[in-house]
Protein backbone atom coordinates (compact mmCIF):
# COMPACT_ATOMS: atom_id res chain seq x y z
CA UNK A 1 0.00 0.00 0.00
CA UNK A 2 1.34 3.39 -1.00
CA UNK A 3 -0.13 5.71 1.63
CA UNK A 4 1.47 8.75 0.06
CA UNK A 5 -0.52 8.06 -3.10
CA UNK A 6 -3.70 7.45 -1.13
CA UNK A 7 -3.33 10.81 0.59
CA UNK A 8 -2.85 12.59 -2.71
CA UNK A 9 -5.91 10.87 -4.21
CA UNK A 10 -8.22 11.65 -1.29
CA UNK A 11 -9.35 15.11 -2.44
CA UNK A 12 -10.35 13.65 -5.81
CA UNK A 13 -12.37 10.93 -4.11
CA UNK A 14 -14.13 13.48 -1.88
CA UNK A 15 -15.02 15.51 -4.97
CA UNK A 16 -16.35 12.40 -6.64
CA UNK A 17 -18.34 11.47 -3.55
CA UNK A 18 -19.82 14.97 -3.48
CA UNK A 19 -20.86 14.72 -7.10
CA UNK A 20 -22.25 11.22 -6.72
CA UNK A 21 -24.28 12.15 -3.64
CA UNK A 22 -25.54 15.40 -5.17
CA UNK A 23 -26.73 13.83 -8.38
CA UNK A 24 -27.83 10.70 -6.57
CA UNK A 25 -30.16 12.53 -4.21
CA UNK A 26 -31.64 14.71 -6.90
CA UNK A 27 -32.30 11.49 -8.77
CA UNK A 28 -33.89 9.94 -5.68
CA UNK A 29 -36.17 12.95 -5.21
CA UNK A 30 -37.27 12.81 -8.84
CA UNK A 31 -37.74 9.06 -8.66
CA UNK A 32 -39.87 9.25 -5.51
CA UNK A 33 -42.08 11.96 -6.95
CA UNK A 34 -42.51 10.05 -10.20
CA UNK A 35 -43.02 6.79 -8.35
CA UNK A 36 -45.83 8.12 -6.17
CA UNK A 37 -47.58 9.79 -9.10
CA UNK A 38 -47.36 6.69 -11.25
CA UNK A 39 -48.38 4.28 -8.52
CA UNK A 40 -51.42 6.37 -7.60
CA UNK A 41 -52.38 6.64 -11.26
CA UNK A 42 -52.21 2.89 -11.62
CA UNK A 43 -53.99 2.20 -8.37
CA UNK A 44 -56.88 4.55 -9.09
CA UNK A 45 -57.03 3.20 -12.65
CA UNK A 46 -57.19 6.65 -14.17
CA UNK A 47 -58.15 6.29 -17.85
CA UNK A 48 -55.54 7.01 -20.57
CA UNK A 49 -52.93 8.17 -18.01
CA UNK A 50 -52.81 4.61 -16.76
CA UNK A 51 -51.69 3.35 -20.17
CA UNK A 52 -49.04 6.05 -20.46
CA UNK A 53 -47.69 5.22 -17.03
CA UNK A 54 -47.60 1.50 -17.79
CA UNK A 55 -45.68 2.25 -20.99
CA UNK A 56 -43.19 4.43 -19.15
CA UNK A 57 -42.59 1.81 -16.47
CA UNK A 58 -41.99 -0.98 -18.96
CA UNK A 59 -39.72 1.19 -21.08
CA UNK A 60 -37.46 2.23 -18.24
CA UNK A 61 -37.49 -1.00 -16.26
CA UNK A 62 -36.42 -2.99 -19.27
CA UNK A 63 -33.54 -0.87 -20.51
CA UNK A 64 -30.23 -0.44 -18.67
CA UNK A 65 -29.28 2.96 -17.26
CA UNK A 66 -26.24 2.94 -19.51
CA UNK A 67 -28.46 2.85 -22.59
CA UNK A 68 -30.73 5.56 -21.22
CA UNK A 69 -27.76 7.83 -20.50
CA UNK A 70 -26.35 7.21 -23.96
CA UNK A 71 -29.68 8.17 -25.43
CA UNK A 72 -30.11 11.29 -23.32
CA UNK A 73 -26.55 12.52 -23.79
CA UNK A 74 -25.51 11.40 -27.24
CA UNK A 75 -28.72 10.94 -29.24
CA UNK A 76 -30.92 13.83 -28.14
CA UNK A 77 -28.40 16.54 -29.13
CA UNK A 78 -28.78 15.30 -32.72
CA UNK A 79 -32.36 16.55 -32.64
CA UNK A 80 -31.31 19.74 -30.90
CA UNK A 81 -32.02 18.85 -27.30
CA UNK A 82 -28.81 19.44 -25.42
CA UNK A 83 -28.45 18.77 -21.71
CA UNK A 84 -25.45 19.00 -19.41
CA UNK A 85 -23.95 15.73 -18.14
CA UNK A 86 -25.30 16.44 -14.66
CA UNK A 87 -28.86 16.96 -15.92
CA UNK A 88 -28.61 13.75 -17.93
CA UNK A 89 -27.42 11.95 -14.82
CA UNK A 90 -30.30 13.18 -12.68
CA UNK A 91 -32.87 12.51 -15.39
CA UNK A 92 -31.50 9.07 -16.16
CA UNK A 93 -31.44 8.03 -12.53
CA UNK A 94 -34.80 9.61 -11.77
CA UNK A 95 -36.58 8.06 -14.73
CA UNK A 96 -35.05 4.63 -14.24
CA UNK A 97 -35.66 4.47 -10.55
CA UNK A 98 -39.05 6.18 -10.81
CA UNK A 99 -40.23 3.07 -12.62
CA UNK A 100 -38.95 0.85 -9.82
CA UNK A 101 -40.40 3.13 -7.14
CA UNK A 102 -43.79 3.06 -8.86
CA UNK A 103 -43.89 -0.71 -8.82
CA UNK A 104 -42.76 -0.87 -5.20
CA UNK A 105 -45.41 1.60 -4.06
CA UNK A 106 -48.07 -0.10 -6.18
CA UNK A 107 -47.29 -3.42 -4.55
CA UNK A 108 -47.66 -1.68 -1.18
CA UNK A 109 -51.02 -0.26 -2.23
CA UNK A 110 -52.25 -3.60 -3.49
CA UNK A 111 -51.19 -5.43 -0.38
CA UNK A 112 -53.97 -3.71 1.57
CA UNK A 113 -56.92 -6.13 1.54
CA UNK A 114 -60.01 -4.87 -0.37
CA UNK A 115 -62.13 -5.51 2.71
CA UNK A 116 -60.63 -2.38 4.25
CA UNK A 117 -61.82 -0.28 1.33
CA UNK A 118 -65.25 -1.85 1.52
CA UNK A 119 -65.49 -1.36 5.28
CA UNK A 120 -64.38 2.26 5.02
CA UNK A 121 -66.86 2.93 2.24
CA UNK A 122 -69.67 1.34 4.23
CA UNK A 123 -68.83 3.83 6.97
CA UNK A 124 -69.61 6.56 4.47
CA UNK A 125 -66.09 7.68 3.53
CA UNK A 126 -65.60 9.00 0.03
CA UNK A 127 -63.23 7.29 -2.38
CA UNK A 128 -60.60 9.99 -1.80
CA UNK A 129 -60.94 9.75 1.97
CA UNK A 130 -60.52 6.00 1.87
CA UNK A 131 -57.41 6.36 -0.21
CA UNK A 132 -55.78 9.15 1.81
CA UNK A 133 -56.65 8.01 5.32
CA UNK A 134 -56.85 4.25 5.11
CA UNK A 135 -54.91 2.84 2.19
CA UNK A 136 -52.00 5.24 1.63
CA UNK A 137 -50.55 5.37 5.17
CA UNK A 138 -50.43 1.61 5.42
CA UNK A 139 -49.12 1.20 1.90
CA UNK A 140 -46.29 3.66 2.50
CA UNK A 141 -45.15 1.90 5.63
CA UNK A 142 -45.24 -1.45 3.87
CA UNK A 143 -43.29 -0.08 0.92
CA UNK A 144 -40.45 1.37 2.94
CA UNK A 145 -38.09 -1.63 2.87
CA UNK A 146 -38.49 -1.82 -0.90
CA UNK A 147 -38.06 1.92 -1.30
CA UNK A 148 -34.85 1.94 0.73
CA UNK A 149 -33.54 -0.93 -1.34
CA UNK A 150 -34.36 1.11 -4.46
CA UNK A 151 -32.50 4.14 -3.12
CA UNK A 152 -29.38 2.08 -2.49
CA UNK A 153 -29.70 0.47 -5.89
CA UNK A 154 -30.03 3.88 -7.50
CA UNK A 155 -27.01 5.35 -5.72
CA UNK A 156 -24.94 2.40 -6.89
CA UNK A 157 -26.14 2.82 -10.46
CA UNK A 158 -24.16 6.07 -10.56
CA UNK A 159 -21.18 3.88 -11.38
CA UNK A 160 -22.05 4.04 -15.09
CA UNK A 161 -21.80 7.83 -15.17
CA UNK A 162 -18.42 7.70 -16.88
CA UNK A 163 -20.36 7.39 -20.14
CA UNK A 164 -21.45 11.00 -19.88
CA UNK A 165 -18.09 12.19 -18.55
CA UNK A 166 -19.28 12.67 -14.97
CA UNK A 167 -16.43 12.07 -12.54
CA UNK A 168 -18.28 9.82 -10.13
CA UNK A 169 -16.49 7.48 -7.71
CA UNK A 170 -16.10 4.61 -10.14
CA UNK A 171 -14.77 6.78 -12.96
CA UNK A 172 -12.38 8.60 -10.64
CA UNK A 173 -10.92 5.30 -9.52
CA UNK A 174 -10.62 3.98 -13.07
CA UNK A 175 -9.13 7.24 -14.24
CA UNK A 176 -6.47 7.26 -11.52
CA UNK A 177 -5.63 3.63 -12.23
CA UNK A 178 -5.23 4.50 -15.90
CA UNK A 179 -2.86 7.37 -15.12
CA UNK A 180 -0.81 6.04 -12.22
CA UNK A 181 -1.50 2.29 -12.20
CA UNK A 182 -1.89 2.10 -8.41
CA UNK A 183 -4.66 -0.43 -8.72
CA UNK A 184 -4.84 -1.72 -5.19
CA UNK A 185 -4.85 1.72 -3.57
CA UNK A 186 -7.48 3.09 -5.94
CA UNK A 187 -9.83 0.13 -5.63
CA UNK A 188 -9.56 -0.01 -1.85
CA UNK A 189 -10.39 3.68 -1.64
CA UNK A 190 -13.31 3.03 -3.99
CA UNK A 191 -14.81 0.42 -1.69
CA UNK A 192 -14.28 2.61 1.36
CA UNK A 193 -15.98 5.57 -0.30
CA UNK A 194 -18.97 3.57 -1.48
CA UNK A 195 -19.37 2.37 2.10
CA UNK A 196 -19.12 5.94 3.39
CA UNK A 197 -21.92 6.86 1.02
CA UNK A 198 -24.19 3.86 1.40
CA UNK A 199 -23.83 2.60 4.98
CA UNK A 200 -25.63 5.64 6.44
CA UNK A 201 -28.46 5.15 3.95
CA UNK A 202 -28.72 1.53 4.90
CA UNK A 203 -28.71 2.28 8.63
CA UNK A 204 -31.15 5.19 8.33
CA UNK A 205 -33.36 2.96 6.23
CA UNK A 206 -33.63 0.32 8.90
CA UNK A 207 -34.31 2.96 11.57
CA UNK A 208 -37.06 4.45 9.42
CA UNK A 209 -38.51 1.02 8.79
CA UNK A 210 -38.71 0.24 12.49
CA UNK A 211 -40.27 3.58 13.23
CA UNK A 212 -42.99 3.15 10.61
CA UNK A 213 -43.66 -0.44 11.52
CA UNK A 214 -44.09 0.75 15.08
CA UNK A 215 -46.86 3.04 13.88
CA UNK A 216 -48.44 0.22 11.93
CA UNK A 217 -48.33 -2.60 14.42
CA UNK A 218 -47.78 -0.94 17.78
CA UNK A 219 -44.85 -1.64 20.11
CA UNK B 1 -32.20 -0.37 16.75
CA UNK B 2 -28.66 -0.30 18.04
CA UNK B 3 -28.26 -3.90 17.09
CA UNK B 4 -29.00 -3.16 13.47
CA UNK B 5 -26.42 -0.40 13.43
CA UNK B 6 -23.79 -2.61 15.04
CA UNK B 7 -24.61 -5.47 12.71
CA UNK B 8 -24.18 -3.29 9.67
CA UNK B 9 -20.99 -1.70 10.96
CA UNK B 10 -19.58 -5.15 11.62
CA UNK B 11 -20.54 -6.18 8.11
CA UNK B 12 -18.76 -3.11 6.75
CA UNK B 13 -15.59 -3.94 8.64
CA UNK B 14 -15.73 -7.48 7.34
CA UNK B 15 -16.15 -6.26 3.79
CA UNK B 16 -13.21 -3.94 4.18
CA UNK B 17 -11.02 -6.67 5.61
CA UNK B 18 -12.01 -8.92 2.74
CA UNK B 19 -11.14 -6.23 0.18
CA UNK B 20 -7.76 -5.73 1.76
CA UNK B 21 -7.09 -9.44 1.86
CA UNK B 22 -8.08 -9.78 -1.77
CA UNK B 23 -5.97 -6.85 -2.87
CA UNK B 24 -2.98 -8.18 -0.97
CA UNK B 25 -3.53 -11.51 -2.64
CA UNK B 26 -3.72 -9.73 -5.97
CA UNK B 27 -0.47 -7.97 -5.15
CA UNK B 28 1.22 -11.22 -4.29
CA UNK B 29 0.29 -12.65 -7.65
CA UNK B 30 1.12 -9.40 -9.42
CA UNK B 31 2.73 -10.05 -12.75
CA UNK B 32 0.88 -13.21 -13.60
CA UNK B 33 1.95 -14.28 -17.07
CA UNK B 34 2.42 -17.15 -19.48
CA UNK B 35 5.87 -17.85 -20.83
CA UNK B 36 6.56 -18.26 -24.53
CA UNK B 37 6.47 -22.05 -24.24
CA UNK B 38 3.21 -22.04 -22.34
CA UNK B 39 1.63 -19.89 -25.03
CA UNK B 40 2.90 -22.17 -27.78
CA UNK B 41 1.66 -25.26 -25.94
CA UNK B 42 -1.80 -23.80 -25.45
CA UNK B 43 -2.04 -22.96 -29.14
CA UNK B 44 -3.65 -19.58 -28.47
CA UNK B 45 -2.18 -16.17 -27.74
CA UNK B 46 -4.34 -13.50 -26.11
CA UNK B 47 -3.65 -10.07 -27.52
CA UNK B 48 -5.31 -6.94 -26.17
CA UNK B 49 -6.30 -4.45 -28.89
CA UNK B 50 -8.71 -1.57 -29.24
CA UNK B 51 -12.03 -2.31 -30.83
CA UNK B 52 -13.02 1.32 -31.43
CA UNK B 53 -9.85 3.05 -32.54
CA UNK B 54 -9.93 3.14 -36.30
CA UNK B 55 -7.62 2.69 -38.19
CA UNK B 56 -5.34 1.12 -35.57
CA UNK B 57 -7.58 -1.37 -33.85
CA UNK B 58 -11.26 -1.64 -34.65
CA UNK B 59 -13.98 -4.10 -35.50
CA UNK B 60 -15.19 -3.90 -39.08
CA UNK B 61 -18.73 -4.35 -40.36
CA UNK B 62 -18.22 -8.12 -40.52
CA UNK B 63 -17.24 -8.28 -36.87
CA UNK B 64 -13.55 -8.89 -37.63
CA UNK B 65 -10.71 -7.05 -35.95
CA UNK B 66 -8.82 -4.78 -38.34
CA UNK B 67 -6.15 -2.09 -38.28
CA UNK B 68 -2.44 -1.39 -37.99
CA UNK B 69 -2.09 -3.03 -34.58
CA UNK B 70 -4.25 -5.97 -35.57
CA UNK B 71 -2.25 -6.58 -38.76
CA UNK B 72 0.86 -6.92 -36.57
CA UNK B 73 -0.97 -9.11 -34.06
CA UNK B 74 -2.02 -11.51 -36.80
CA UNK B 75 1.58 -11.76 -37.95
CA UNK B 76 2.69 -12.54 -34.40
CA UNK B 77 0.18 -15.37 -34.25
CA UNK B 78 1.34 -16.66 -37.62
CA UNK B 79 5.03 -16.64 -36.67
CA UNK B 80 4.38 -18.25 -33.30
CA UNK B 81 2.19 -20.86 -34.93
CA UNK B 82 -0.74 -20.15 -32.66
CA UNK B 83 -4.21 -18.75 -32.99
CA UNK B 84 -4.81 -15.14 -31.99
CA UNK B 85 -7.57 -14.44 -29.52
CA UNK B 86 -8.33 -10.72 -29.63
CA UNK B 87 -9.36 -9.13 -26.36
CA UNK B 88 -10.97 -5.72 -26.60
CA UNK B 89 -9.48 -3.22 -24.12
CA UNK B 90 -10.15 0.31 -22.99
CA UNK B 91 -7.33 2.79 -22.70
CA UNK B 92 -7.38 2.89 -18.91
CA UNK B 93 -7.37 -0.87 -18.37
CA UNK B 94 -4.44 -1.84 -20.58
CA UNK B 95 -1.97 -2.19 -17.71
CA UNK B 96 -4.41 -4.18 -15.58
CA UNK B 97 -5.06 -6.64 -18.40
CA UNK B 98 -1.37 -7.47 -18.46
CA UNK B 99 -0.87 -7.53 -14.72
CA UNK B 100 -3.73 -9.91 -14.16
CA UNK B 101 -2.70 -12.18 -17.01
CA UNK B 102 -5.87 -11.60 -19.03
CA UNK B 103 -3.77 -10.96 -22.10
CA UNK B 104 -0.25 -11.98 -23.08
CA UNK B 105 0.51 -8.90 -25.15
CA UNK B 106 -1.04 -5.44 -25.35
CA UNK B 107 -1.04 -4.13 -28.88
CA UNK B 108 -3.51 -1.34 -28.27
CA UNK B 109 -1.56 1.62 -29.60
CA UNK B 110 0.27 1.76 -26.31
CA UNK B 111 2.56 4.81 -26.01
CA UNK B 112 5.80 4.17 -24.14
CA UNK B 113 6.04 6.35 -21.02
CA UNK B 114 8.18 6.23 -17.91
CA UNK B 115 5.20 5.65 -15.62
CA UNK B 116 3.94 2.76 -17.69
CA UNK B 117 7.42 1.24 -18.03
CA UNK B 118 7.42 0.81 -14.25
CA UNK B 119 4.36 -1.40 -14.50
CA UNK B 120 4.86 -3.33 -17.74
CA UNK B 121 7.72 -4.26 -20.04
CA UNK B 122 7.77 -2.60 -23.45
CA UNK B 123 9.24 -4.32 -26.48
CA UNK B 124 10.87 -2.39 -29.34
CA UNK B 125 8.71 0.36 -30.85
CA UNK B 126 6.80 -0.02 -34.12
CA UNK B 127 5.30 3.44 -34.53
CA UNK B 128 5.96 7.11 -33.78
CA UNK B 129 3.40 9.27 -32.10
CA UNK B 130 2.91 12.68 -30.58
CA UNK B 131 -0.13 14.43 -29.17
CA UNK B 132 -2.51 16.51 -31.26
CA UNK B 133 -5.66 18.55 -30.79
CA UNK B 134 -8.65 18.57 -33.15
CA UNK B 135 -11.44 21.14 -33.05
CA UNK B 136 -14.36 22.34 -35.19
CA UNK B 137 -13.23 24.49 -38.12
CA UNK B 138 -15.42 27.42 -37.13
CA UNK B 139 -13.69 27.67 -33.73
CA UNK B 140 -10.24 26.24 -34.27
CA UNK B 141 -7.99 25.76 -31.27
CA UNK B 142 -4.51 26.50 -32.62
CA UNK B 143 -2.75 26.76 -29.30
CA UNK B 144 -3.69 25.72 -25.80
CA UNK B 145 -3.96 29.45 -24.99
CA UNK B 146 -7.09 29.51 -27.18
CA UNK B 147 -8.87 27.34 -24.65
CA UNK B 148 -11.11 29.64 -22.63
CA UNK B 149 -11.55 29.55 -18.89
CA UNK B 150 -14.89 27.75 -19.02
CA UNK B 151 -14.12 25.64 -22.06
CA UNK B 152 -13.67 21.93 -21.71
CA UNK B 153 -11.21 19.84 -23.64
CA UNK B 154 -12.22 16.25 -24.31
CA UNK B 155 -9.73 13.54 -23.41
CA UNK B 156 -9.92 9.80 -23.00
CA UNK B 157 -9.25 8.43 -19.57
CA UNK B 158 -5.92 6.65 -19.31
CA UNK B 159 -4.27 8.19 -22.40
CA UNK B 160 -1.03 10.13 -22.62
CA UNK B 161 -3.01 13.23 -23.61
CA UNK B 162 -4.80 13.13 -20.28
CA UNK B 163 -1.58 12.73 -18.32
CA UNK B 164 0.14 15.47 -20.32
CA UNK B 165 -2.63 18.03 -19.83
CA UNK B 166 -3.13 17.14 -16.17
CA UNK B 167 0.56 17.64 -15.52
CA UNK B 168 1.40 20.58 -17.75
CA UNK B 169 -1.87 22.47 -18.13
CA UNK B 170 -3.64 22.04 -14.79
CA UNK B 171 -5.90 25.04 -15.51
CA UNK B 172 -7.52 23.50 -18.56
CA UNK B 173 -10.76 21.77 -17.70
CA UNK B 174 -10.91 18.24 -18.99
CA UNK B 175 -14.00 16.33 -20.00
CA UNK B 176 -13.11 12.69 -19.67
CA UNK B 177 -14.56 9.67 -21.42
CA UNK B 178 -13.93 5.96 -21.15
CA UNK B 179 -14.02 5.03 -24.78
CA UNK B 180 -13.03 6.49 -28.14
CA UNK B 181 -16.53 6.16 -29.54
CA UNK B 182 -17.99 8.32 -26.77
CA UNK B 183 -15.29 10.96 -27.00
CA UNK B 184 -15.80 11.28 -30.73
CA UNK B 185 -19.56 11.60 -30.42
CA UNK B 186 -19.10 14.18 -27.68
CA UNK B 187 -16.86 16.24 -29.96
CA UNK B 188 -19.35 15.98 -32.82
CA UNK B 189 -22.12 17.08 -30.50
CA UNK B 190 -20.06 20.06 -29.37
CA UNK B 191 -19.83 19.03 -25.73
CA UNK B 192 -16.22 20.21 -25.64
CA UNK B 193 -14.24 22.80 -27.59
CA UNK B 194 -11.58 20.34 -28.72
CA UNK B 195 -10.34 16.80 -28.38
CA UNK B 196 -6.75 16.06 -27.37
CA UNK B 197 -5.33 12.64 -28.13
CA UNK B 198 -2.57 10.91 -30.07
CA UNK B 199 -2.01 13.02 -33.17
CA UNK B 200 -2.48 9.99 -35.41
CA UNK B 201 -5.93 9.56 -34.01
CA UNK B 202 -7.03 13.20 -34.23
CA UNK B 203 -5.71 13.42 -37.81
CA UNK B 204 -7.75 10.37 -38.74
CA UNK B 205 -10.79 11.95 -37.13
CA UNK B 206 -10.35 15.23 -39.02
CA UNK B 207 -9.95 13.36 -42.30
CA UNK B 208 -13.06 11.28 -41.73
CA UNK B 209 -15.18 14.11 -40.36
CA UNK B 210 -15.47 17.19 -42.54
CA UNK B 211 -15.87 20.31 -40.44
CA UNK B 212 -13.06 19.42 -38.08
CA UNK B 213 -9.41 20.40 -38.35
CA UNK B 214 -6.30 19.55 -36.41
CA UNK B 215 -5.33 22.98 -35.02
CA UNK B 216 -2.40 21.63 -33.01
CA UNK B 217 -0.64 18.83 -34.92
CA UNK B 218 2.07 18.18 -32.34
CA UNK B 219 2.07 18.80 -28.64
CA UNK B 220 4.47 17.71 -25.94
CA UNK B 221 7.27 15.30 -26.65
CA UNK B 222 7.59 12.85 -29.49
CA UNK B 223 6.94 9.34 -28.27
CA UNK B 224 6.84 5.85 -29.63
CA UNK B 225 4.30 3.07 -29.57
CA UNK B 226 5.37 -0.44 -28.69
CA UNK B 227 3.93 -3.82 -27.71
CA UNK B 228 3.86 -4.42 -23.98
CA UNK B 229 4.05 -7.64 -21.97
CA UNK B 230 3.61 -8.38 -18.29
CA UNK B 231 6.58 -7.25 -16.23
CA UNK B 232 9.10 -10.04 -16.00
CA UNK B 233 7.84 -12.06 -18.96
CA UNK B 234 11.31 -12.13 -20.51
CA UNK B 235 10.86 -15.10 -22.82
CA UNK B 236 7.96 -13.42 -24.61
CA UNK B 237 9.68 -10.01 -24.55
CA UNK B 238 12.87 -11.39 -26.12
CA UNK B 239 10.91 -13.21 -28.76
CA UNK B 240 8.96 -10.04 -29.60
CA UNK B 241 12.13 -7.99 -29.89
CA UNK B 242 13.68 -10.54 -32.23
CA UNK B 243 10.46 -10.66 -34.20
CA UNK B 244 10.37 -6.88 -34.62
CA UNK B 245 14.01 -6.82 -35.70
CA UNK B 246 13.55 -9.55 -38.26
CA UNK B 247 10.32 -8.02 -39.54
CA UNK B 248 12.37 -4.86 -40.17
CA UNK B 249 14.37 -6.71 -42.79
CA UNK B 250 11.30 -7.35 -44.88
CA UNK B 251 9.93 -3.84 -44.17
CA UNK B 252 6.88 -5.40 -42.59
CA UNK B 253 5.58 -2.23 -40.96
CA UNK B 254 5.67 -0.36 -44.25
CA UNK B 255 3.51 -3.10 -45.68
CA UNK B 256 1.31 -2.83 -42.59
CA UNK B 257 0.99 0.93 -43.13
CA UNK B 258 0.10 0.47 -46.78
CA UNK B 259 -2.51 -2.13 -45.93
CA UNK B 260 -4.19 -0.35 -43.06
CA UNK B 261 -3.25 3.32 -42.79
CA UNK B 262 -2.72 4.46 -46.37
CA UNK B 263 -6.41 5.11 -46.96
CA UNK B 264 -6.60 7.40 -43.97
CA UNK B 265 -3.31 9.25 -43.98
CA UNK B 266 -2.06 8.97 -47.54
CA UNK B 267 1.56 8.28 -48.42
CA UNK B 268 2.91 11.47 -46.85
CA UNK B 269 2.88 10.24 -43.31
CA UNK B 270 4.37 6.81 -43.95
CA UNK B 271 7.93 7.70 -42.99
CA UNK B 272 6.73 9.88 -40.13
CA UNK B 273 4.70 7.18 -38.48
CA UNK B 274 6.36 3.87 -39.25
CA UNK B 275 9.21 2.58 -37.11
CA UNK B 276 10.97 -0.35 -38.75
CA UNK B 277 13.03 -2.93 -36.91
CA UNK B 278 12.59 -1.11 -33.61
CA UNK B 279 14.90 1.68 -34.76
CA UNK B 280 13.56 5.18 -34.29
CA UNK B 281 14.95 6.93 -37.35
CA UNK B 282 15.43 10.25 -35.65
CA UNK B 283 13.95 12.24 -38.51
CA UNK B 284 11.16 11.58 -40.93
CA UNK B 285 10.75 13.21 -44.29
CA UNK B 286 7.68 15.30 -43.66
CA UNK B 287 8.06 18.76 -42.20
CA UNK B 288 6.00 18.15 -39.08
CA UNK B 289 7.69 14.88 -38.26
CA UNK B 290 8.26 14.40 -34.56
CA UNK B 291 12.00 14.79 -34.84
CA UNK B 292 13.76 14.38 -31.57
CA UNK B 293 12.90 11.44 -29.38
CA UNK B 294 13.23 13.39 -26.20
CA UNK B 295 12.17 12.18 -22.79
CA UNK B 296 9.44 9.60 -22.72
CA UNK B 297 6.97 11.65 -20.72
CA UNK B 298 3.68 12.97 -22.02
Amino acid sequence: MDFEAIRSYLPLYWDALGLTVRIGWQGVALALALGVLCAVTLHLRLPVLRRLVAGYIELFRNTPLLVQLFFLYFALPKIGLRMSPAVCGVLGLGLLCGAYMAETIRSGLESIPPIQTESAQSLGMTRMQVFCHVILPQAVSRSVPGLVANVIFLLKETSVFSTVSLMDLMFTAKDLIGMYAKTMECLTLLVVFYLIMLLPVSVLGSLLERRLRHAEFGP
Amino acid sequence: MKKAVIRRAAAAVMILALTLALSVAAYASDGEYRTLDEIKDSGVINIGVFSDKSPFGYVDENGDYQGYDVYFANRIGEDLGVEVNFVSTEAASRIEYLQTGKVDIILANFTVTEERAEEVDFALPYMNVSLGVVSPEDAVIESLDDVGEDDQVIVISGTTAETYLTKNEPDIKLQKYDAYAEAKTALENGNGVAWANDNTEVMAFAIENPGFVVGIPTLGSADTIAPAVTKGNDTLLDWLNEEIKSLGEEEFFHADYEATLLDTYGADYEETLVVEGGLVAGAGETADAPVETAKAGG
